[in-house]
């Protein structure tokens, strides 16, 4: 490892080395599937290739008969000795009883219904082929607003699909109508449904000890705190009673936070088995088929109304949304949404009515960009239809509706506070950097030719540290509120300094930024730091908000982890002042030829950092009696300050940081071939202050990559009876290197005013090339005749469109009203 | 998932190899590179009860030129030739070669293994019949050598005898004045192309005096396009007769709708791509050097 150099006058902003590459790079992690324990088990399951239907018998008397096979459990076992997971919705949601293997009904083709446990993996898959289920079908449920007709029920006990439903209005929607110049209507805009494809897939080892009634987890679920909430009422047990353990994890991108039924089921094997650890790793089919995928939304009946001068006075429309089979993490995506109420735009009035229903698809969970996305490329999908209905050009339409800069903080019509954020700047560096008027010019050099070639912007958000208070407006009652981290600082008996959070981080680099934070603090070098990341709830530095999710490590997590840094320092500087005889004052920090230390300046002593821990630790006798609260172990919670929500008027601040991102590309549709190249791309991203801006950047990468893929390569498709087409990498299409433009990258920074360090959480990225791709589709295509109104676009889809189009069975339908 | 047990028989030689095979019946099965029969078998979508692995049998990963013929052997991968100078010299197999996959498959993958599984999207069969190919088989009743066109005989059927084996592809190579290419469109790295173009052609000045024009991907084997090569044969090449060629194309292509595409975007693939190869290929054939491979989404 090559030291680690400051490049500034702070630790915090330099591009460091990430601490954890070293270990990862050379195949030294640790996942979950590493683990080996003594008498292990291995689990597998046998799923439904149906989509819905009735489960008329289970017979695992062939599975248990094979040698090697320890035990089966089946959906009626599971039911017979728990209690249905949590349901956050309220009244008939409330009603939904979904357990981890399916009891009376399957409701999504691979879900599971029984699970067999056997002396080794191959084993298990023997014997998984050897049950017997027998299946009476029923109408599969597969598109949303089907769904809302309840023709076909998933949840009998419920009596209806839908899971929730609610209006969010504010301010004089129908006035700013009336009032309008233009009113701008969209019948139908649909975002599609896609997931995530982390390198590893999800992986539990649960251990239930008949003996001691305790649970063990090792698994790599990226919000365990949550997911033992889950399970402790499920199995019926004291939360107390379950310890969660993860270590290295191999991308999560929200999607691994609903594996809670997996861990169920495998704490229920392990029981059956008497006691043995239970190790479930997923396969890259049941990955794609039954993990979780993103949330699917349609928007209709879209109304905007705009004055003269083409700014949006009003948008009215009605959001249904489809969560797959069963709710799980469910319906908080219908409020989550609402953090972006408004986008970037300074719209007063608004009405959305917003409904949520199942569907006989997978589940959905928090995928990056997690229901904020949606409503994002709504909204941009709004302003580039209205921009060119009215006759406005796309930039500058952005710079008539975007909040100034002078607005912020920045209170939206919901109640929700943008903290910092200047998206004309961030338009004209991204427009530098691209070369705007070089590619309008020939974008109409191609035009002349007849060529397909447009220019798009996407704006967006990244809202960071969520207020766990949003869930009341799902459910009234619902006891979460606010938002916390836990982190501890101490020097060790030798002196080291170790400092351990509670989040699970899966290539975010939280080793590194956590050391960076400590680094400022006791001015000593990153290097001199260990930081242990991982949860454990034997750790006791969680919080029951801990995991690493929703964009905010670096507001919850460092905030935390400065503030124990602090305190610890704190306690060093009583304890050197006590021990070099001077007032703490006279104390500066920093490395001298023993270490890392502290001096006094007065008198040049000094004492460094095994001196002191060594008086604390192992050499108590010579503290004096006011020094004996001293510890060089400080934990500290860091809570964020949020009030609960208006519930009733769904008022209120959701989310402390917005990071904003901007992405400009330059696509040409081949006419041949009708494949979208992306001849040019930019992303110019505000966090704020970065602590580390190489891992912002690499973020960046990430999320864009990610995005690019869902826009033009992933989707999950379903057919007519609820067949997932594709559960495959051949047919699901994950983004590879091949298909990854080059991005230029570009930053601003607009530091928050509500973090201490000004930075804003952003690893999410807010899907801002889905948005982007769109609107330069849009502007290729605008000259044919078509909307683009499928956030999935693919050289397929856009023949199919110009096909239809000249054929005139093209239903799209976009109308503008003019009353000037 | 993982596969079944299953028996695992190393063959020392490729006469041992087919003895084997025929020692141990219809649940045995040949394992050359494994990039199409793995993940069958960790599907459990083949479940045969014996493997018998070509990989170490010696001699069997060649690139060699003899007698105006170039002689690939069974086990060649597709890496090897990708990377060959000796087979850039027919620049059909180059590109076929270069596009295939990833490059893990190309590593691993080999041209006998993926002629003998014939899959319908395969690259190989559709870059091959182009050309004057040979499939060199060895079976219980010895050697024996099938025209490529005779070999492939429906989608994933050859005319290959149970424990009958390819040992060797030999292609003659083209006279001077030819030219080919090999373009597929793919959506991503790692899968099968949505539609592959192969064309081989010959010129005398601008006059196109022979032609071989296949489809990948768009009918249950290999489709020559022998409307599109009647269009071109005797032709002066320029956009109106290409033209009419590729719509020939469409014409013959026999697609099927899936994940894909939609067997009209398929023709419409077919189209484009039959456009730009034989613009490669007679741009090869007046002595141009174009790079030229799959194509990505």
């Amino acid at each position: 490892m090559t030291e680690a150099i400051k490049n500034g006058p702070t630790w915090v902003g330099t591009s460091l080395p990430r601490k954890e590459e070293d270990r990862l790079l050379r195949g030294r992690g640790k996942f979950v599937d590493d683990i080996k324990l003594r008498e292990m088990t291995y689990l597998r399951f046998v799923r439904s290739p149906y989509a819905h239907a009735r489960v008329l018998s289970v017979d695992t008397s062939a599975a248990e008969a094979l040698p090697g096979v320890v035990c089966t459990i089946t959906g009626k076992e599971v039911a017979a000795q728990t209690q249905p997971f949590i349901e956050m919705a309220p009244g008939q949601g409330q009603k939904i009883r979904d357990f981890p293997l399916a009891v009376e009904k399957v409701r999504y083709q691979g879900e599971p219904v029984a699970a067999v446990i056997a002396e080794s993996a191959s084993l298990a898959d023997d014997a998984a082929e050897l049950v017997q289920v027998e299946y009476e079908p029923l109408e599969p449920v597969v598109d949303s607003e089907e769904a809302l007709l309840n023709k076909s029920i998933l949840h009998e006990e419920a009596g209806t699909n839908q899971v929730w439903t609610g209006i969010w209005e504010f301010g004089e929607v129908e006035k700013a109508f009336q009032e309008a110049a233009y009113v701008v209507k969209i019948d139908r805009m649909h975002f599609h449904r896609f997931s995530s494809t982390p390198l590893e897939t999800n992986v539990v080892i649960g251990q239930w000890e008949p003996k001691e009634d305790r649970i063990q987890y090792w698994c790599n679920n990226s919000f365990p705190s949550f997911a033992i909430q889950f399970i402790a009422a499920h199995l019926m047990v004291h939360i107390d009673r379950i310890r969660a353990q993860t270590s290295d994890i191999g991308g999560s991108f929200g999607i691994k936070i609903t594996s809670y039924p997996q861990m169920a089921v495998c704490a229920l094997a392990s029981k059956k088995a008497g006691g043995r650890p239970v190790k479930w790793v997923e396969t890259r089919s049941e990955h794609m088929t039954a993990s979780a995928h993103g949330n699917e939304r349609t928007f209709r009946d879209t109304r905007v109304a705009l004055d003269k001068n083409g700014e949006i006075t009003a948008i009215a429309s009605r959001h249904i949304d489809d969560c797959g089979a069963y709710p799980r993490y469910e319906p908080l995506g219908c409020v989550i949404y609402s953090q972006v109420f408004c986008g970037t735009y300074r719209f007063k009035n608004a009405r959305i009515e917003f409904t949520q229903t199942v569907s006989n698809k997978c589940p959905v969970g928090p995928n990056r960009g997690y229901s904020r996305m949606q409503h994002l490329w709504f909204l941009e999908r709004i302003v580039d239809i209205c921009a060119h209905e009215i006759g406005i050009a796309p930039d500058e339409m952005r710079l008539r509706n975007y909040i100034r800069p002078e607005e912020f903080p920045y209170t939206t019509p919901n109640g929700c506070v943008y903290d910092s954020g200047n998206y004309p700047k961030m338009l004209e560096v991204a427009k530098d950097l691209i070369g705007w008027d070089a590619w309008q010019k020939k974008r109409a050099e191609a035009r002349r030719e007849g060529r397909m070639f447009g220019i798009g912007i996407g704006t967006t958000l990244d809202s960071g540290t969520n207020n766990f208070g949003q869930s009341q407006i799902v459910d009234p009652n619902a006891p979460f509120s606010g938002n916390s981290q836990g982190a501890n600082c101490k020097l060790d008996i030798y002196g080291e300094v170790v400092v351990a959070v509670g989040s699970c981080p899966q290539g975010q680099g939280h080793e590194t930024v956590a050391a960076q934070v400590v680094a400022d603090v006791l001015n000593i070098s990153p290097d001199m730091i260990t930081v242990r990341t991982g949860f454990d709830t034997e750790r006791n530095v969680h919080t029951g908000m801990s995991g690493t999710y929703a964009s905010q490590f670096v507001v919850s997590g460092l905030s935390a982890v400065h503030g124990a840094a602090q305190k610890l320092k704190a306690e060093m500087k009583r304890l050197a002042a006590f021990v070099l005889k001077t007032s703490e004052d006279d104390l500066e920090f920093g490395t001298g030829g023993m270490g890392p230390e502290v001096k006094a300046k007065s008198t040049g002593k000094s004492i460094n950092y095994w001196g002191l821990a060594n008086i604390v630790n192992v050499n108590s006798a010579v503290l004096s009696p006011e020094l004996q609260d001293v510890t060089l172990n400080c934990r500290y919670i860091w809570r964020a300050n949020f009030k609960v929500p208006d519930k009733e008027k769904k008022y209120g601040n959701l989310t402390l940081t917005y990071s904003s991102q901007l992405h400009i590309a330059v696509i040409e549709v081949d006419r041949d071939t009708f494949v979208p190249k992306i001849l040019d791309y930019v992303a110019v991203e505000d966090c704020g202050v970065a602590i580390n801006p190489r891992i912002v950047e690499g973020q960046v990468y990430g999320a864009t990559a990610h995005a690019i893929g869902a826009a033009l390569m992933e989707n999950c498709v379903y057919d007519a009876v609820g067949n997932m087409l594709t559960s495959t990498f051949s047919d699901y299409t994950p983004i590879t290197s091949m298909n990854i433009p080059n991005i230029k990258y570009g930053h601003i920074s607009t530091p928050s005013p509500f973090t201490y360090s000004g930075a804003k959480g952003m690893g999410e990225g807010g899907a801002g090339p889905i948005h982007t791709i769109s609107a330069t589709l849009q502007d290729a295509l605008f000259g044919q005749g078509i909307f683009i109104n499928e956030s999935f676009n693919n050289a397929n889809s856009i023949f199919r469109s110009l096909k239809y189009r000249e054929g005139g069975q093209l239903a799209q339908s976009v109308t503008l009203e003019k009353r000037v | 998932m993982y596969p079944r047990s299953f028996h695992y028989h190393r063959a020392g030689s490729l006469k041992e190899a087919v003895t084997m095979l025929g020692q141990l019946g219809k649940n045995a099965k040949f394992l050359a590179g494994g990039q199409s029969l793995i993940p069958l078998l960790k599907f459990r979508f083949a479940n045969p009860e014996h493997l018998v692995d070509l990989s170490f049998i010696p001699g069997t990963s060649f690139i060699k030129e003899d007698s105006g013929a170039m002689h690939f052997g069974l086990m060649t991968r597709h890496s090897e030739i990708e990377h060959s100078a000796l087979a850039r010299r027919i620049p059909v197999l180059h590109d076929c070669a270069a596009g295939i996959a990833d490059v893990q498959v190309r590593n691993q993958g080999t041209i006998g293994g993926s002629l003998a599984e014939a899959d319908p999207s395969g690259d190989w069969a559709n870059a091959l019949i182009t050309l004057d190919t040979t499939v060199h088989c060895l079976g219980a009743n010895g050697t024996r050598t099938i025209a490529l066109s005779d070999f492939v005989t429906d989608a994933y059927t050859t005319a290959l005898a149970h424990e009958e084996l390819v040992t060797e592809v030999v292609v003659k190579i083209p006279p001077k004045g030819s030219g080919g290419a090999y373009l597929a469109f793919k959506r991503a790295a790692p899968v099968y192309p949505s539609a592959s173009v192969a064309v081989q052609l010959k010129l005398a000045g601008d006059v196109c005096e022979d032609v071989a024009i296949a489809l990948g991907c768009v009918g249950l084997t290999a489709i020559r396009a022998t409307e599109a090569e009647t269009a071109l044969r005797g032709q002066i090449l320029n956009d109106k007769t290409v033209a009419t060629a590729a719509e020939a194309a469409r014409a013959a292509a026999d697609p099927q709708s899936d994940m894909r595409g939609s067997a009209e975007y398929k023709r419409q693939l077919i189209v484009a791509l039959a456009k730009r190869a034989i613009q490669i290929a007679a741009r090869r054939a007046r002595g141009e050097k174009v790079e030229g491979a799959h194509l990505y989404a």
